[in-house]
């Protein structure tokens, strides 16, 4: 598999498709997120998977890991702010929630070690960084080190 | 203060006289300064501010107490259990516990502007910015920009702020009654959000159409007031007390202004180390360097990569994100950067830690420890533990000491 960087125009995509993108998503719910993020986006094939990579002028690189039949196994950002976690995180965020437990006064990194979902969010303002994936959607011969 | 800045007219008058006088222009006996101000304010980590005759008893919040007045009058609110972070850049105040009038900072077309700021629990504060001016000790930042944190009668939080996650916005969810950012930045963001070409989402302006992310000068952006003080302005030093194992109730110790302007916060033996433009530094455990580390007095533990890379068990779902060892645990990290002087130079720091099991601690009647810890997988967050017995000077960006020039911590 070669690994050429193929770069798509935003606009194109843009006004093609609606919907939310995230992780467990498919594939062509990465492009809303391109839209929500005001990004342009490349895709990079990989050993067994797609990257999409979204990238906005403030600095912020959004990861999302495609399997070959369409679906988001992974996402990773990094970023000055965080992106909209509710929307990365799609139908895993509540979980996501409800496993970090914020308490008053404890400011820490949120790390969900779950069966299924592992949630990684650390950093501080201006270097956020994190990954998010599904331990069941990972690829055959690809594991979660990809994820980053 | 009023009577060092008399004695400085004093001593400014004399040398115009003397100059006039002789023509020669010599100033060597003009060595004469006015007393130097109060330049030491007391920290305190304790159970917090109480909410409802309750005490919040967080653990590992470190407290001051800073007076805000209205700029120019004596118009002041003196506002406790203020936390303390170097983590960040600024004052932010929470609405609630905020009597007096400050004027919103508007832009140009007269629009509100409010700040975000975010964490990486998903937790935000959001709010308009105010200018107050912000004493402490005998220290005084004129008309400094502040966060006013989640007043009611203000725009909501849009999208590009909450991230989609939760606020914490009163006491209660804060366990302070503000936040102190002190970090090593001047400003909460920068030139980033100088720039009007995509600046992250840190300052907003809020028509009544809502609001969206806009750029906003360095001087409307939030600043760390330490840099905004007349002297006693190239960073501070943070000097706590050892405490026992097991912890204690409470530890009162100093947030010294200025570093090496006075005979109270002269290095002395601390290395000085740079960061990365971030803020952050590598920090090596068991041969491996994990670069995006920080020292951040804000974070109420130490948060280290995992329990698969340090052995200690996880606690579970009762202290989420915490490590709950059998036994406590030392351990031993190097943390290094570059010296502030001469960039090429690497400086390398020893740094002894332990780690002890967290829901025993916390189900002490303790609030402060210096070992307890949690997980931040790839990363080393120097929380406020590391502060306990050293004086952690923090070097301001720009701003210059005997060490060079800021950012850079040292101890």
């Amino acid at each position: 598999m070669m690994k050429r960087p193929v770069t798509v125009l935003s606009a194109l995509f843009a006004a093609a498709l609606s919907g939310f993108a995230s992780l467990g998503g498919s594939e062509e719910s990465v492009v809303s997120d391109q839209v929500k993020f005001q990004a342009s986006r490349k895709v990079v094939p990989e050993h067994g998977y797609r990257v999409h990579e979204i990238s906005r002028d403030d600095g912020t690189l959004i990861k999302e890991f495609v399997s070959f039949d369409g679906k988001v196994f992974g996402v990773s950002w990094k970023g000055p702010t965080l992106p909209d976690l509710s929307q990365l995180l799609g139908s895993s965020f509540t979980e996501f929630q409800n496993s970090v437990q914020p308490k008053a006064g404890r400011r820490k990194a949120a790390v969900v070690h779950n069966s299924d979902l592992v949630v990684e969010s650390t950093g501080h303002s201006r270097a956020f960084q994190g990954r998010a994936y599904l331990n069941s959607m990972l690829p055959d011969g690809v594991t979660q080190e990809v994820v980053q | 203060m009023k009577r060092g800045f008399a004695a400085a007219i004093v001593v400014l008058m004399v040398v115009g006289l003397a100059a006039c006088g002789s023509g020669n222009s010599s100033t060597s006996e003009t060595t004469t300064s006015s007393p130097p101000v109060n330049n030491t304010q007391t920290v305190i980590v304790d159970a917090g501010p109480t909410v409802n005759g309750q005490s919040i008893g967080d653990e590992d919040v470190l407290f001051t107490t800073v007076t805000i007045c209205v700029p120019g009058t004596t118009t002041c609110q003196s506002i406790d259990h203020v936390a303390v972070d170097t983590g960040s850049t600024g004052l932010r105040i929470v609405a609630s516990q905020l009597t007096l009038t400050l004027t919103n900072s508007t832009n140009t077309s007269g629009q509100p502007i409010a700040n975000c700021i975010q964490y990486a629990d998903n937790s935000y504060q959001w709010g308009p910015v105010a200018k107050a001016d912000i004493k402490m000790a005998g220290e005084v930042a004129s008309s400094v920009p502040i966060q006013i944190v989640g007043p009611s009668n203000f725009a909501a939080a849009p999208t590009d702020c909450t991230a989609g996650g939760t606020p914490a916005q009163t006491v209660s969810d804060l366990g302070a009654n503000g936040i102190l950012g002190v970090g090593l930045f001047r400003q909460d963001c920068g030139s980033a959000c100088a720039s009007t070409s995509s600046p992250p989402a840190f300052y907003f302006k809020c028509p009544a159409s809502g609001c969206s992310i806009t750029s906003v000068s360095l001087t409307e952006q939030l600043q760390n007031p330490v840099w905004m003080f007349p002297q006693d302005n190239n960073g501070l030093v943070i000097v706590l007390p050892q405490i026992a194992s097991g912890g204690a109730v409470s530890a009162t110790g100093s947030m010294i202004f200025g570093i090496g302007t006075q005979s109270d916060n002269a290095l002395g033996s601390a290395q000085a180390q740079g960061v990365d433009g971030y803020g952050n530094f590598a920090t090596t455990f068991n041969g491996v360097k994990y670069s995006s580390s920080f020292i951040d007095s804000g974070s109420n533990g130490l948060f280290f990569l995992d329990s698969a890379t340090t052995g200690l068990a996880s606690c579970g779902r009762q202290a989420t994100g915490f490590y709950c060892p059998a036994s406590t645990t030392s351990f031993t990290a190097i943390n290094s950067g570059p010296n502030p002087k001469a960039s090429a130079t690497q400086v390398s720091t020893n740094v002894a830690f332990t780690i002890a099991n967290a829901l025993t601690l916390f189900n002490s009647s303790n609030n402060a420890f210096n070992d307890v810890g949690g997980s931040n997988p790839g990363v080393f967050d120097w929380g406020l533990p590391f502060f306990f017995g050293r004086s952690v000077f923090i070097g301001i960006e720009n701003q210059t000491s005997a060490a060079g020039a800021g950012p850079y911590w040292a101890y």
